[in-house]
């Protein structure tokens, strides 16, 4: 015990750690508030700093970039209703209309004290949970992460947009996306033409980028006249009352966050989504009804997304499976510093699993600081007239693009992407589910074929292992129930069965 | 949900649109490796595009039982609502910048879209104009090429300067 309490407290009390765990939180909030700068591309980039460094300065500095960049995502999707991160999709769909009625002062406040309680909630169920869950997580079969996949994706393509028929084409689209390059089960090209620069498939920050930042950009052109609206940001530290009401809700949602962020493969986006629909479903008298600035539709994914960052730890250090693209970047960083996630780690470096954990819980305190603190000066972003910020979005999404690996090609598929985001925008299509798409296709697609081969092919046992097994049958009811309950399949069965009955 | 009753300028023909793309996406995924087998590289694509084809249909259904958008004639309806003029001149702009981008370098070629840009949205002084071009240049070129030392694209004109 006293060992582990000197670990947790090595960053408090080296003020050189301290100052990194700060300072990679501040950059962290930027940066992931920035259009077109994802907290993956800043996390790479900055780990390629970190790899000559000692490996406690790099966890530290990670610790905070990770946590303030699930945070700041935030701070755009509520000024500019582009989310600067998928996890604050479902932020952007509540936040934008507050920040509309001059209100984004009180809603960028209560995000920040919610994401702190979330953060805390997931930084605690690390701590305590890492190795119940792992051992939970390790049961899990490759069926049951296509049906993650698929839940997920459905998940995003139902909560907003007109219609199911619409989300579930989004997609599909993203997941064609996803598969375009090199087969990484037999090398077979997919959609490539034989064409090599198709052959590394397409990036999907690319995707994301162009999906989020360029259509975004494009839309926004409609209203270029709109005066801007002062945003009201003298209140910034929420009302006691309201974070009273909102704190029942907000430790649900983190729980939510936490169990679906330590799921593999599932990060803050989509735990983030399930705590906007479980909020859509909990509260029946909303003050302003959800889509048009309801608070919590705001509280309820703010607090699960940085849940998840505690939660995406668990799998990440106990299994080595990274929980999202964050910490797929994360654990490659790890490896290099000569750690073996997995397992192994906890009995074999406990240290270093604590000094994680409290370098997260700093970073945390960061938070709060920084977020409630600088809004005056972020705002004069959004107070900067349209004619200007249109093009630099568009600008900067072309550099951020390109950063990723160096490839112009990028960059023209990132502003294709851009057009037909608009489109897609235009005509009551949702982008999200394209981006989830497109990182989870390849995901879903190696599960299904390794499901199959696992029922050698013989498609009774594959739809017989879906009803079989305890976990994976929670999963496929849960997959039906949402396909049943969000088209007219259920509706028409009952009118067939209506007519039969009076025949 | 909400739906639309009436629809958008040209719905049915992005709707229409989609599911030829949709059938293209299909008939390509099945060239992968055809139905030969259940776990094989072509089975997953076709299952995506498969979806695409099916919700893509139903969405053009939606639309054909939906009434049409209000009368007037079509091609002036559809550029206002979904193609107003500055989206168009963005999207042109946009396009010169990437042509241009191979030729000149980044560095140039961003410079010369912002400035057309901020100039025809912004239409303050071309002085203006400048200045903020030249500092959003600059403060792009410090972030990216110094603090997170991004290579920048060169162009093949000034290779040795941008």
């Amino acid at each position: 015990m006293p060992d582990i309490l000197s670990n947790l407290l090595t960053v408090w009390t080296d003020p050189w750690l301290l100052f990194l765990t700060a300072i990679g939180t501040l950059a962290g909030i930027y940066v992931g508030a920035i259009p077109g700068l994802s907290v993956t591309m800043a996390t790479s980039i900055l780990i390629s700093f970190t790899f000559k460094w000692p490996v406690n300065d790099a966890l530290a500095l990670i610790a905070g970039i990770f946590m303030g960049g699930v945070y700041g995502g935030s701070r755009t999707a509520i000024l500019l209703n582009i989310p600067g991160a998928p996890s604050a999709i479902a932020t952007a769909i509540e936040g934008y209309p507050m920040a509309k009625r001059g209100d984004a002062g009180e809603a960028i406040g209560l995000t920040t004290v919610m994401s702190v309680i979330g953060g805390f909630i997931g930084i605690i169920a690390l701590a305590l949970f890492a190795p119940v869950i792992s051992s939970f997580a390790i049961m899990f079969n490759s069926r049951d992460y296509l049906l993650l996949g698929l839940i997920g994706i459905l998940l995003v393509g139902t909560l907003s947009g007109e219609s199911f028929a619409k989300g579930a084409f989004a997609g599909a689209l993203g997941v064609l996306i996803g598969m375009v390059g090199l087969d990484p089960m037999t090398a077979e090209g997919r959609f490539t033409f034989g064409n090599v620069s198709m052959m590394g498939g397409i990036p999907y920050v690319a995707a994301m980028i162009g999906f989020f930042g360029v259509a975004e950009a494009l839309v926004q052109l409609h209203q270029l006249d709109v005066a801007v609206i002062k945003q009201r940001v003298d209140r910034i530290i929420p009302k006691l009352r309201d974070v009273k009401q909102q704190l029942g809700l907000a430790l649900r949602a983190s729980g939510i966050g936490t169990i679906i962020g330590a799921l593999p493969g599932t990060g803050g986006d989509i735990a983030a989504l399930l705590a906007y629909d479980h909020a859509k479903r909990s509260t029946k008298k909303p003050e302003v009804p959800f889509g048009e600035g309801c608070k919590e539709g705001l509280v309820a994914p703010e607090a699960a997304n940085n849940a998840a960052v505690g939660g995406a730890y668990i799998p990440m250090l106990t299994l080595g499976i990274p929980g999202d693209a964050v910490t797929a970047v994360i654990i490659g960083a790890l490896f290099i510093h000569g750690l073996k996630p997995g397992p192994l780690l906890l009995v074999e470096t406990p240290h270093l699993f604590w000094f994680i954990v409290g370098a997260l819980t700093l970073a945390n305190i960061c938070l709060l600081i920084f977020g409630l603190t600088g809004i005056r000066i972020f705002t004069k972003i959004v107070e900067c007239p349209k004619g200007i910020l249109i093009p630099l979005i568009i600008v900067l999404s072309a550099v951020g693009t390109y950063a990723i690996q160096n490839n112009p090609v990028h960059i023209y598929w990132m502003l294709l992407f851009g057009v037909i985001g608009y489109f897609m925008k235009m005509y009551g299509f949702q982008v999200g589910p394209v981006i989830l798409g497109v990182i989870l296709g390849p995901m879903m697609d190696s599960n299904y074929r390794r499901a199959m081969i696992g029922a050698r092919g013989d498609i009774g046992t594959f739809f017989w292992n879906f009803v079989s097994h305890p976990i994976t049958l929670v999963l496929s009811i849960a997959l039906v129930a949402m396909l049943l309950s969000q088209t007219p399949l259920l509706r028409w069965f009952k009118n067939w069965r209506a007519r039969r009955h009076t025949a | 949900m909400h739906s639309v009753t009436t629809q958008r300028r040209g719905e049915r023909g992005f709707s229409l649109l989609l599911l030829v793309f949709s059938v293209t996406a299909f008939w390509q995924s099945y060239a992968i490796s055809g139905f030969s087998g259940l776990s094989t590289a072509g089975v997953f694509p076709m299952l995506a595009s498969a979806t695409m084809m099916v919700s893509a249909a139903c969405i053009l259904l939606q639309n054909v039982r939906q009434s049409p958008s209000t009368s007037g004639s079509s091609n002036d309806g559809f550029m206002q609502s979904i193609l107003p003029l500055p989206v168009v001149i963005m999207m042109a702009l946009i396009t010169g910048y990437l042509f241009a981008m191979p030729a000149l370098g980044f560095l140039l070629s961003s410079a010369a879209f912002l400035f057309l840009s901020f100039s025809y949205l912004w239409r303050k002084s071309l002085l203006t104009s400048l200045l903020i071009t030249a500092v959003s240049v600059a403060s792009v070129y410090f972030i990216f090429r110094k603090v997170f030392q991004v290579v920048l694209p060169k162009g093949s004109l000034l290779q040795s300067l941008f």
